[in-house]
C-alpha cells in the first residue's frame, strides 16, 4: 500500500511572536502537524527571499511559511512590512519556477496566538498534501 | 620565465577570445610574459598527439588555465576536468563559464523539446533522427557554468568581459597573486545618468521606440532609463562591462542594461533585487513581459533556468 | 580493417570541430568527415522571446560576427512589424557592418590563415601560429593587432559594444550620429583604407604568387554558391537578392523570403551541425566527390563568383584582377583567402563612402513599432556566408517560431567535401605526418568556419 504523502513545511518563525506563539500551541496542548519544521530568527523582515526560494528549488520543503508580528507590532518598527512586499517578490518567483502560489505563506500571529498557529499549521499541511510533492523534489 | 598558459572554449562564442585579442597592445606587452601551450584558436595543439596517435586526452601542464563558454556536453566537461587537473590556477573567463551565459536560456527547456524543435520541426529542414553518433558528443541535462564541475579559482565575468579586466587579472596572477576579483558595484554605481527617484507610472514599457535624450549631449543628461519607465537591469548588475573607466557600454549605445556581467554577488538573485529597484521608482515588475528569461538572460547556470513542471501552475 | 586517423580539435577556426579520416587496408583514404560538435539551440530557446530584443540575444551565437547575426535579426525584427527603418538608421547599421567585417577579415587572414602560409604549412605547431609571426615579422604584427582593435575601438566609442551589440533594434538604431562622431570617425576610416589596401598587396606579393600551386590543388572542388548582389548585381552585405549559381556559373536570383523553397537543410547522424542544400538541383544532397548534388559554398569566395561586380572602384579593380586570373565562377578553394581580402577592400571603401554621406548624421533613426503577429526574413552577408533569420511573432510581437540558418552552416558539405579531396590527394599508402594533416585542416580554414 502507498505511504499517504506528508509534505515538509519550512517556518520561518519571528523570535518575539510567531516562535513564542508555537511554543505556547505547544504548552496549551493544541496539536499542530509534525510537517512544520521550525526555523526561529529575529524577524520575518529578515527572512531573504532567497531562503525561500532555495528550500523550494533545491526540494528541500514543499511549502514554506514566514510568520512575522502583526501590522505595527513589529520588534523593529516596520520589519514585518518588509517582509510583506518582499512576498511579492516571492509569489512572482513562484511563477517563474513554475510553482503553485499556495507553496508559500505569509502570516501575522503574535505570541497570544498559539491556536493561529496551529490553525494555520493544518490549513497548509492539508493544502499541500492536495497539491502533492514539490516538482523540485524529484 | 613566462608562464604556461592553457586556454580552452567550451559552449562558447569565441567573443572571450576576441576580447583577449582586444588588448591590443597591451597584448604584445603581455606576450613574452605568458607562453601558450594549448589554445585551439591559435595555436595547433592536438588533444590526442598531433597526428591523433593517442587514446588519452592531452593538454599540457600549466600555471594558468583560461576556460571560456559554459558545459554543453560530455565532451566539454572532460576537456575541463582535463584542464584543471593540469593547471593551477583556473580561470572562468565570460559569463558562460561564470554563470551559464546566453546558451544556458536552453534551461528553459528540456533536451528532448529543443531536439524535436531543430530536428523535427524546422520548416527547412528534412526531419530526422537525433544525431547519435561517438564523435558528437551526449548533451548534459543542462547547460552548465563552470563552477558547477570542477573548481573555479578566478572569476572573469562579462559577456565579454572587458580587456582591461582580463589584463588586471593575468597582471595579478603574473604577480604571483592567487585570486582576483572585480569589486562588487552595481552598473548603477557606474552609471552617469540623472535619477529622480520617481518613474511615470503604468506597466513597464518595451523597447518599442527609443529612449528620450539629446545625442549631442552626453549621457549624464539623459534620465535613468528605469525612471524613463523601461526596464534595465543595472541596480541588480554587477558593474565593469566598460573597464575601469568608461560608462555601462549598453547606456552608451542608449540602450538598457541586460545583465551581462551577472549579479553582483555571487549567489544573489537579480529578480528578487530588482523587485525592491523597480518598487523604489514606482515600476510593477508584475508588468515585465517574458520576466524570468529576461532577469536571467545571463545567468540561466546555477539551476536559475529549468524547464518548468509538466503540469501547469495552479492559479 | 584499415584505420581512422582522427584530427581533434580542428585549430584555429571558430568552433568545436574533429576530422576523421577513415583509411583502407592499403592505407588509402576511404572516406572522410568533419564532425561539427557542439550545439547550442538558439532556434528553441528564442521562442516566446520579445521580437525587439531578439537582435541582442542571437548576435551570441558567434562572437567573431555578433554584428551580421544582430542586423539579420533587426531587419528580420523590421519584416515581423512591417516598419522600414529611416535612411539613416540603414546606412549606420551598414557602418557598423563594414566597420566589424574590416576588423573582421584582418583577423582571420592574419591571425587565423597566415600562419600556414608566412610561417609555412610544414612548420612545428608551436611556431606555427600568430606569436610565431609577431616573432617573424613584429612590424606588421603591431600593425594589424593595433587596426583590429582599431576597429573594435571605433565601434564601442560610438555604439558602446564591438562584441554583442545592441545598437540595432527592429525600426532602426538606438541613436543617431553627431557631427563631430562622424569626423573623427572618417579619419579613422582613412587609416582602416589605407591598411586594407597594404594588406591585399602583401599577400598577392608574400602568399598568392608563392603558394600558386597548393592554391590549384587544396580543396578543390566543383559545386555551386550563394551569396546577396543588389539589383544591379554588385556585391553587397547588408541587403539584394540572393543569387544561387550552378557550378558551370550559371544562376537563379530569388528574394530572400522565398528562401525555403530553393534550400533545404539535411540531417546527419554524425555531425550537430546540419547540410543545406540546393533543393532544385536534383535529389540532394550527395557529398560524392566525383559527382556531388545540391552542394553550393557561401563566404567570399561564393560571394565574389555570384556577384558581376565589387560595389566600390579599387574593389572592382582588384576583382577584374582577380577573374583575368582565375575566371569566374572559380572552384579554388584556397582562393577564399584571397577573395576575402578584395572584399576587405570593398567593406572599407564603403566605410569611408557611408561617413562621407551627409544623411548619415540625420536624428531621424527609429520609427515607433507597434506589436503584431507576423513573419519576417531577415538576409545579410556575413563573413562566414549568407545568413537567414526567418521568425514569426504572435499579436504581443514574441516569438513564436524561429529559423536560422547561419554562414557557415551552408558550408558543411562543402567543407566535408574539401576536407575529403584534400586528404584522398595527400595521403597515400598510409603515409601522413602532421605537415599532412594540417594540409588538410588548410582546406577546412579556407572557408573560415
Amino acid at each position: 500500500m502507498e505511504k499517504e504523502f506528508e509534505p515538509k513545511i519550512v517556518a520561518f518563525c519571528c523570535n518575539w511572536c510567531s516562535y513564542l506563539a508555537a511554543d505556547s500551541a505547544g504548552m496549551a496542548r493544541n496539536q499542530y502537524p509534525s510537517n512544520v519544521h521550525i526555523i526561529r530568527c529575529m524577524c520575518s523582515g529578515m527572512v531573504h527571499p532567497n531562503f525561500v526560494i532555495d528550500a523550494l528549488t533545491k526540494g528541500l520543503a514543499d511549502g514554506v511559511m514566514v510568520c512575522g508580528c502583526h501590522p505595527g507590532d513589529c520588534h523593529y518598527q516596520d520589519g514585518n512590512k518588509r517582509a510583506e512586499s518582499r512576498s511579492e517578490a516571492i509569489f512572482l518567483m513562484l511563477e517563474d519556477f513554475g510553482l503553485e502560489q499556495e507553496r508559500f505563506r505569509l502570516e501575522w500571529i503574535s505570541a497570544s496566538e498559539g491556536q493561529k498557529f496551529a490553525g494555520v499549521s493544518g490549513e497548509m499541511t492539508q493544502t499541500l498534501k492536495e497539491l502533492g510533492p514539490n516538482f523540485y523534489k524529484s | 620565465m613566462p608562464v604556461k598558459v592553457v586556454e580552452e572554449w567550451l559552449n562558447s562564442c569565441s567573443g572571450c577570445e576576441i576580447s583577449i585579442l582586444n588588448l591590443g597592445d597591451t597584448l604584445l606587452d603581455l606576450l613574452p610574459e605568458l607562453n601558450f601551450v594549448h589554445i585551439p584558436v591559435l595555436i595547433d595543439h592536438k588533444y590526442y598527439g598531433q597526428t591523433g596517435e593517442s587514446d588519452v586526452i592531452e593538454i599540457p601542464e600549466a600555471d594558468i588555465g583560461i576556460v571560456s563558454g559554459g558545459v554543453r556536453n560530455e565532451e566539454h566537461k572532460h576537456v575541463l576536468e582535463e584542464t584543471r587537473k593540469k593547471t593551477k590556477i583556473l580561470i572562468a573567463l565570460g559569463s558562460c563559464a561564470a554563470h551559464g551565459g546566453i546558451p544556458a536560456q536552453a534551461n528553459m527547456y528540456t533536451n528532448k523539446d529543443i531536439f524535436e524543435k531543430l530536428f523535427r520541426g524546422s520548416p527547412s529542414t528534412d526531419p530526422a533522427s537525433d544525431p547519435n553518433h561517438p564523435n558528437v558528443p551526449q548533451w548534459l541535462d543542462s547547460c552548465l557554468a563552470l563552477d558547477e564541475v570542477v573548481e573555479v579559482d578566478v572569476t572573469i565575468p562579462g559577456c565579454p568581459p572587458h580587456p582591461d579586466w582580463i589584463a588586471e587579472a593575468l597582471t595579478a596572477l603574473l604577480e604571483g597573486k592567487t585570486s582576483w576579483s572585480l569589486p562588487e558595484r552595481s552598473v548603477c554605481d557606474t552609471c552617469p545618468v540623472i535619477r529622480e527617484k520617481k518613474s511615470a507610472a503604468g506597466p513597464v514599457r518595451r523597447c518599442f521606440e527609443n529612449l528620450e535624450f539629446n545625442p549631442e549631449e552626453g549621457l549624464d543628461k539623459m534620465r535613468c532609463i528605469n525612471e524613463q519607465g523601461f526596464l534595465c537591469l543595472g541596480p541588480v548588475t554587477l558593474a565593469g562591462c566598460a573597464g575601469k573607466e568608461g560608462v555601462p557600454r549598453c547606456i552608451q549605445a542608449r540602450t538598457p542594461c541586460r545583465g551581462c556581467f551577472g549579479p553582483i554577488r555571487k549567489g544573489a538573485r537579480p529578480m528578487v533585487d530588482m523587485m525592491g529597484a523597480m518598487s523604489s521608482v514606482g515600476l510593477d515588475p508584475k508588468t515585465v513581459v517574458d520576466r524570468r528569461a529576461i532577469m536571467n538572460r545571463y545567468i540561466g547556470g546555477h539551476g536559475n533556468l529549468r524547464p518548468l513542471p509538466a503540469r501547469p501552475a495552479r492559479k | 580493417m584499415g584505420k581512422i586517423v582522427n584530427i581533434q580539435p580542428v585549430t584555429r577556426i571558430e568552433g568545436h570541430a574533429k576530422v576523421a579520416i577513415h583509411l583502407d587496408d592499403a592505407g588509402n583514404v576511404a572516406d572522410t568527415r568533419l564532425h561539427i560538435q557542439t550545439l547550442r539551440g538558439f532556434e528553441k530557446f528564442v521562442e516566446g522571446r520579445p521580437v525587439e530584443e531578439m537582435p541582442r540575444i542571437v548576435c551570441h551565437i558567434c562572437g567573431i560576427c555578433p554584428w551580421s547575426h544582430h542586423l539579420a535579426s533587426s531587419k528580420a525584427g523590421d519584416a515581423c512589424f512591417g516598419v522600414t527603418p529611416p535612411p539613416a538608421a540603414v546606412k549606420l547599421r551598414r557602418l557598423m557592418q563594414m566597420i566589424a567585417y574590416v576588423g573582421d577579415k584582418l583577423l582571420h587572414f592574419y591571425f587565423l590563415a597566415a600562419p600556414d602560409f608566412v610561417i609555412g604549412p610544414d612548420a612545428d605547431y608551436a611556431v606555427r601560429n600568430v606569436i610565431g609571426i609577431v616573432n617573424a615579422a613584429p612590424n606588421i604584427a603591431k600593425q594589424v593587432v593595433h587596426y583590429r582593435q582599431l576597429t573594435a575601438q571605433i565601434l564601442e566609442n560610438f555604439a558602446g559594444r564591438a562584441i554583442h551589440p545592441t545598437f540595432s533594434i527592429p525600426g532602426g538604431v538606438s541613436k543617431p550620429m553627431t557631427e563631430a562622431e562622424r569626423v573623427e570617425m572618417l579619419a579613422h576610416a582613412l587609416e582602416l583604407l589605407d591598411f586594407s589596401m597594404f594588406t591585399i598587396k602583401f599577400a598577392k606579393e608574400n602568399v598568392f604568387a608563392k603558394y600558386i600551386d597548393a592554391i590549384k590543388t587544396l580543396g578543390v572542388i566543383k559545386v555551386g554558391h550563394l551569396g546577396l548582389v543588389t539589383d544591379d548585381g554588385a556585391l553587397d552585405f547588408y541587403d539584394g537578392k540572393l543569387r544561387l549559381m550552378q557550378p558551370d556559373g550559371s544562376h537563379e536570383d530569388f528574394a530572400d523570403d522565398e528562401y525555403l523553397d530553393h534550400i533545404g537543410e539535411h540531417v546527419e547522424p554524425w555531425s550537430y551541425q546540419k547540410f543545406p542544400y540546393a533543393k532544385k538541383w536534383g535529389d540532394g544532397p550527395a557529398m560524392d566527390l566525383d559527382n556531388p548534388v545540391g552542394v553550393y559554398r557561401t563566404n567570399c569566395l561564393a560571394r565574389i563568383n555570384v556577384c558581376d561586380k565589387m560595389a566600390t572602384p579599387l574593389a572592382q579593380a582588384e576583382l577584374e584582377e582577380f577573374r583575368a586570373e582565375f575566371g569566374r565562377p572559380t572552384h579554388l578553394t584556397l582562393l577564399y583567402h584571397y577573395a576575402r581580402l578584395i572584399e576587405l577592400v570593398q567593406c572599407a571603401e564603403q566605410t569611408v563612402e557611408l561617413l562621407e554621406d551627409p544623411e548619415i548624421t540625420s536624428s531621424d533613426v527609429r520609427k515607433k513599432i507597434e506589436p503584431r503577429s507576423g513573419r519576417g526574413v531577415g538576409c545579410v552577408e556575413a563573413p562566414r556566408g549568407t545568413l537567414i533569420h526567418d521568425y514569426q511573432s504572435d499579436d504581443e510581437g514574441l516569438i513564436t517560431q524561429a529559423n536560422l540558418i547561419v554562414g557557415t552552416t551552408h558550408n558543411n558539405a562543402a567543407m566535408n567535401l574539401s576536407v575529403k579531396q584534400a586528404a584522398t590527394e595527400l595521403i597515400k599508402d598510409g603515409t601522413y605526418d602532421q605537415a599532412i594533416l594540417n594540409k588538410v585542416e588548410m582546406a577546412i580554414r579556407a572557408y573560415d568556419p
